[in-house]
């Protein structure tokens, strides 16, 4: 006579912690992989700043260093491709048939995604530091200090992964490369459809309307506090912030998890 | 007809298919058209509303449509967008092999590339016009008039071709269509070193500077001039940039192709 079967639940963090090394290893193996990636964001920063510098002259710019101003939008902006980097990898892990062999894993299929996301929070750091640095060696302030720069890297690093969950859904829904300029300009639209050049007081028209439902403007504020508006002790900009991330990633998740339960079926 | 003139007429019809093909590939696969019609438009109206208050500004000329204004800048980038395309495009035939079959082919091998830029030109060509007609329900005025814009729009397809002739050399010499995909934020230097949304006044010191050596300042200004009616750029100063920008970078891409041949 034989007992109930007991089936042995795979470890999984294990599982998370594997899928988080490949997606490292697909930056660390290819020799210069992690440079366009760490050039673009440097060269908008760069360009930004040169050709609105004068802006700050504006009534109601709150710094006189434009470079402070974009220093965080392009942290957030080379975070959020980072992020939908993971959505165009997984198309193509899609494409070529290697995702399909991860779906008949016993695993939950969340996990399957967790690691590849946590790759993409992990990779975004290079550029963002790089951007950070680049901006200060220029003359970008840093009024927040360290708890501001805790701001900014906490922006950055959930910003990249509500990034990786859009990229993740697109994958799902579209199973192709092909939606990559999809995954990316997802990103573009809420880093730019939001205080990204100049502060709410002086956007016109359509754009400040946008601004102000796009909760991407809460994450940038949030990430600002480290080079222009310093840490508020009433926390006015970092809960908003916070909210906002909670949400996206409630969202965007959602998104991607629903995108995953239709694989395969 | 002579010999030469009939050997001109041919490789003017291979010049003319060549062109045809990669413009019918472009149409067919959306995706690889969607960032050079799409983006450009998209970066248009976040700057036109995110910085139309720099109007207030002392120093900056006195428009009367802001749109109208930034719409140069999107034009050039527009350009750059099409002639890296072509790159991509090319990379993509030799790395998949289509370029091998087309070097046995009897014809001049400069009309390979010359194929190539002729579907940057028409690329441009479009998407010009599709910018300005675009801009206009969102308040552009084009007071140069329709001989302004058609000169303008002239002068953008010249300037795609030169960045097209850089992006094939760059594809010619290395056949690597990954490099070439990374080459957007290196190409965008271009851009962002040329007073394409902000007047060349306004520039950042050092930008400014830099930016008298950029052959895109003088593209944009004549643009912008053509457009408005004014006096902002001199048309045959930006012409006479584009058309030096052209024939430089087609002569490197015919050089990168000779030197291919010779190392293969």
């Amino acid at each position: 006579m034989s007992g109930p079967v007991v089936r042995a639940r795979p470890p999984l963090l294990p599982v998370v912690g594997v899928l988080w090394r490949r997606s490292l290893n697909e930056v660390l193996r290819v020799r210069g992989a992690l440079l366009p990636a760490t050039i673009a964001p440097v060269v908008f920063m760069l360009g930004i700043t040169g050709q609105f510098g004068r802006l700050t002259g504006l009534d109601g710019f709150p710094t006189d260093s434009y470079i402070s101003w974009i220093v965080p939008l392009s942290c957030l902006q080379a975070a959020g491709f980072a992020g939908a980097a993971t959505g165009a990898n997984l198309a193509r892990d899609i494409e070529q048939g290697w995702f399909d062999r991860l779906l008949v894993a016993p695993v939950p299929r969340p996990l399957l995604v967790a690691g590849p996301i946590l790759g993409a929070v992990t990779r975004c750091l290079v550029p963002t530091t790089v951007v950070l640095l680049v901006g200060l060696a220029l003359g970008a302030e840093l009024p927040g200090g360290l708890l501001g720069l805790l701001a900014l890297y906490v922006a950055a690093s959930a910003f990249c992964a509500c990034a990786g969950l859009w990229g993740v859904a697109m994958a799902a829904a579209f199973r192709t490369q092909q939606a990559g300029p999809l995954m990316q300009q997802g990103v573009f639209l809420a880093v730019f459809l939001s205080t990204a050049y100049t502060p709410e007081v002086l956007l016109r028209g359509w754009l400040a309307g946008a601004a102000d439902i796009n909760p991407t403007t809460h994450v940038l504020e949030m990430a600002r506090q480290a080079t222009v508006s310093g840490i508020e002790p009433s926390l006015a900009h970092t809960v908003p912030g916070v909210l906002a991330l909670a949400g996206m990633t409630v969202v965007l998740g959602a998104l991607a998890l629903l995108g995953l339960r239709r694989m395969g079926r | 007809m002579s010999a030469a003139s009939g050997t001109l007429a041919r490789e003017g019809r291979v010049v003319l298919a060549l062109g045809r093909r990669s413009l019918t590939i472009q149409f067919r696969k959306a995706q690889l058209l969607m960032p050079t019609f799409i983006l450009p438009l998209m970066l248009l109206a976040v700057i036109a509303s995110g910085t139309s208050a720099a109007q207030g500004l002392r120093g900056f000329p006195d428009v009367a449509s802001y749109v109208a204004f930034i719409v140069p800048g999107t034009i050039i980038q527009g350009t750059i967008l099409a002639g890296l395309t072509a790159g991509i495009a090319l990379a993509s035939d030799i790395e998949f092999g289509f370029f091998d079959r087309l070097l046995a082919a009897p014809v001049n091998r400069v009309s390979l590339v010359l194929g190539r830029l002729a579907a940057t030109i028409g690329l441009a060509l479009l998407q010009s016009t599709f910018f300005l007609l675009v801009a206009m329900p969102f308040g552009a005025r084009y007071s140069g008039g329709v001989d302004g814009a058609i000169l303008a729009i002239a002068i953008a397809a010249i300037t795609a071709a030169g960045i097209g002739g850089i992006a094939a050399a760059i594809a010619l010499r290395t056949g690597s269509l990954s490099l070439l995909q990374s080459l957007f934020p290196f190409m965008f230097v271009l851009l962002f070193t040329a007073p394409a949304f902000f007047p060349r006044e306004l520039l950042n010191p050092i930008l400014r500077d830099v930016a008298a050596y950029n052959p895109l300042t003088y593209v944009v200004e004549a643009v912008r001039g053509l457009l408005s009616g004014t006096s902002v750029g001199d048309p045959l100063t930006g012409f006479a940039a584009a058309t030096g920008l052209a024939l430089v970078t087609t002569g490197l891409a015919v050089l990168a192709l000779r030197e291919r041949l010779r190392t293969q």
